[in-house]
């Protein structure tokens, strides 16, 4: 009950808030300094995933990241010190982990629609969420690639000897993304994309609970930031 | 005559290529409904990136003549001018659907012309209620089939309303219901005094429906008339291929090279392969058949293990796949895909057909020189896969498997966009490669294909085998009205329950 409900209530929330959530979470997680701190953001930030029905998609796309906060830890903790080295990964896995959340609450459509209802131009917005919408795309490009190269014998997993491998994966996917940027451009022109005037179908209104959020969310960041950079004291 | 598109003296190359257009003159009216048809690399792509402005605007290369639509020279309107008048659904989908949803992808168009919302909805839920794809709105591009992206493809322009509309290869990917409702659409939308341009390859789809046929042959117009004297010249020219009687081949070797054992697979729960059960002999020639998502191509991916099924098995030379490793399979069971670019790597031709076989350690060069003969592919060794026409790179894909020699051959959709040489040409191919002992499993959409090519057919339907047997058991069957089941599984196995079917198999 309490897991639907939370599913219901961030759906519920104009894209434009949702947008000015994820922002003011993500500052929240970049001001924070202290351990304890990113400790207590990590706790929240897990809590949020199990109740928004996220956390095995999260599971799964942390796999890959694992490596690059294990560099991360290593670099830190050569440069200067093991708690320094703990701190960064928390705040890198915080970060991620917020930015996970933010992209699978908002869809690209929804992306675009928010920034135009926040004048930004077009254009802009439609490269930014085009290029969300071309990570799965890529994706599956690359499976297909890996598909039909493994089926002709082409060891292609993960191991230092399959390295010379990889230009099978790399020529085709590098020719294939050229040829889907320039298809991209064409159907876009086609379909009128450098017309004015243009409209939008969703209809969105910012309601008495998105003023809500936006306001206590505000007040909130605010008054977190005066109390890590020290300008309550 | 009052003309809606006229071509004076066309000519245009790419770069540096040879005139892929070379001296075109045509007038279109208002309500023709004009099939353009050709060889793989006639021009007739090009052809249609002319009328909607893509060229010159958009694709770079020389370009002499004029295009004229409703009046108005292209050169002084934008791409996005013409959006309105002429509509052209790409030959590849999936380049033409970038948005998040299908639904915004078929309002992408609308919204710029500036519509208003309930407009663009009403517009939206008419197409898509014309189409049948109402239940595609909310789901991903990404995650459609090759003819659920097509009809999404065909939609998007369709909701526009444009005076002409311009499809490149509509029916490519598209399963008989689609094509079914994809003609019937365009029927509709000639009567309703649209101009209807249709380049096409699967050309029975639409020669018996066209007012006007136009054959181009090498960049120019090879005939322009009526498309019953069309067919005459297509078939003396082997673009309506005509494939040679197949005298159905008996297998002496009983022991099964693949077999499928209560094989079950799901995708986030839902179940998309069912309780598959079938055995296929050593030299047999088999087609799978199944309409749009019928769950072909997750079956053919158990073959090689690129799929692990849930629950039952795959046999191969009596070895569970799930115990081998994909790539060393790759030396029993060849599987090649519909897009050949998704294996281009190496600079020449040649190179890229000795890749699969030296790393599965059977490099013959023997044989590998009776590939290149069989695939005719001797002037093409030192060129570049990608400089290939769509046809030959086709050829070069299917060879580059051969060359392997696996013992099982399976090929996914190897006719979708080729022309009727090339398809003619592929079972003869076929038939050479049948008597060399290969066992072949074919994916395919084309009937008369797959009654040329294969003894034995193996119909699925929503994830299971409702039919299997000999191709005259399912011919006229497979013709079903738009949305009844492909065959009547029932009476079929009660009429051959001796000769096909799970029961006899299972």
């Amino acid at each position: 009950m309490t897991i639907n409900l939370a599913r219901q209530r961030l759906a519920r929330l104009d894209p434009r808030t949702r947008l000015f959530l994820g922002g003011a979470c993500l500052c929240a997680v970049l001001v924070a300094s202290g351990l304890e701190v990113l400790g207590i953001q990590s706790a929240m930030i897990l809590l949020l995933l199990l109740t928004t029905g996220l956390a095995t998609k999260w599971a799964r796309s942390m796999r890959l990241l694992w490596p690059t906060m294990a560099m991360v830890f290593v670099v830190v903790y050569l440069s200067f010190d093991f708690w320094q080295a703990i701190i960064s990964c928390a705040k890198l896995f915080n970060l991620l982990t917020v930015s996970f959340i933010f992209f699978n609450k908002i869809s690209p459509q929804e992306m675009a629609d928010a920034l135009r209802k926040m004048h930004v131009p077009y254009s802009f917005s439609f490269i930014l969420t085009t290029a969300m919408r071309y990570v799965p795309l890529i994706g599956q490009k690359t499976r297909n690639i890996m598909d039909a190269q493994l089926s002709r014998g082409i060891d292609l997993r993960f191991r230092p000897r399959n390295f010379k491998n990889i230009m099978a994966l790399l020529v085709p996917l590098t020719v294939q993304s050229f040829m889907l940027s320039e298809q991209l451009g064409m159907a876009m022109e086609m379909r009128g994309f450098a017309r004015a005037g243009r409209t939008i179908r969703r209809a969105y209104y910012l309601k008495p609970v998105d003023y809500m959020a936006i306001v206590v969310s505000s007040i909130s960041l605010a008054a977190f930031t005066c109390w890590q950079m020290g300008w309550l004291r | 005559m009052e003309t809606v598109i006229e071509l004076h003296d066309i000519r245009f190359k790419y770069d540096t290529d040879d005139w892929v257009l070379n001296g075109i003159d045509l007038s279109i009216g208002p309500a023709e409904y004009v099939l353009v048809c050709g060889a793989n690399g006639s021009g007739k792509s090009t052809l249609g990136y002319l009328l909607n402005g893509l060229i010159p605007h958009f694709m770079e290369g020389e370009f002499i003549g004029n295009v004229m639509v409703d009046g108005n020279d292209t050169r002084n309107l934008t791409v996005a001018d013409l959006a309105e008048m002429v509509g052209l659904v790409l030959q590849n989908p999936e380049a033409q659907l970038f948005n998040a949803t299908v639904a915004e992808d078929i309002a992408f168009g609308l919204e710029s012309l500036g519509l208003d919302a309930g407009v663009i909805d009403a517009r939206l839920a008419q197409v898509v209620r014309s189409l049948h794809i109402d239940h595609l709105l909310d789901r991903s591009p990404t995650e459609l089939s090759g003819g659920e992206k097509r009809l999404a493809a065909i939609a998007a322009v369709l909701a526009l309303e444009p005076s002409v509309v311009v499809l490149d290869e509509p029916f490519a990917d598209l399963d008989w219901d689609g094509v079914e409702l994809v003609r019937r659409q365009l029927r509709d939308l000639h009567q309703t005094g649209k101009t209807v341009i249709v380049i096409e390859q699967r050309l029975e789809s639409v020669l018996n429906e066209a007012s006007r046929c136009i054959i181009l042959e090498n960049g120019k117009v090879f005939f322009d008339g009526a498309p019953a004297k069309g067919k005459t010249i297509l078939s003396e020219r082997q673009l309506i291929p005509n494939y040679p009687e197949r005298m159905p081949r008996t297998v002496t070797d009983e022991r099964p090279i693949l077999a499928v054992q209560n094989l079950h697979f799901r995708v986030n729960g839902e179940e998309i392969l069912k309780d598959i059960s079938f055995k296929i002999k050593k030299g047999e020639s088999v087609a799978l058949i199944g309409r749009n998502g019928a769950g072909k191509t997750t079956l053919i991916k158990h073959f090689n293990a690129l799929l692990r099924p849930h629950a039952g098995s795959v046999l191969v030379l009596g070895e569970d796949v799930r115990r081998k490793r994909i790539n060393d399979l790759a030396a029993n069971v060849g599987l090649s895909f519909q897009n050949p670019n998704d294996q281009f790597f190496k600079l020449r031709v040649d190179e890229e057909l000795r890749t699969g076989p030296k790393l599965v350690g059977k490099v013959d060069e023997k044989w590998i020189d009776n590939v290149f003969k069989i695939f005719e592919l001797d002037e093409l060794l030192d060129r570049s896969p990608y400089r290939l026409s769509e046809g030959e790179k086709k050829r070069v894909g299917l060879a580059s498997i051969f060359s392997m020699q696996p013992p099982v051959v399976v090929l996914d959709e190897p006719t979708a966009g080729q022309d009727g040489h090339f398809k003619e040409a592929l079972v003869h191919f076929l038939r050479m490669l049948e008597d060399f002992g290969f066992t072949l499993i074919i994916v395919t959409h084309d009937f008369e294909f797959a009654r040329a090519a294969t003894d034995r057919w193996i119909v699925l339907e929503e994830g299971k085998v409702v039919g299997d047997g000999p191709p005259r058991l399912f011919a006229e069957k497979m013709h079903a009205t738009y949305g009844e089941s492909a065959i009547n599984h029932k009476e079929c196995v009660k009429q051959h329950d001796d000769k096909f079917g799970k029961a006899a198999i299972g």
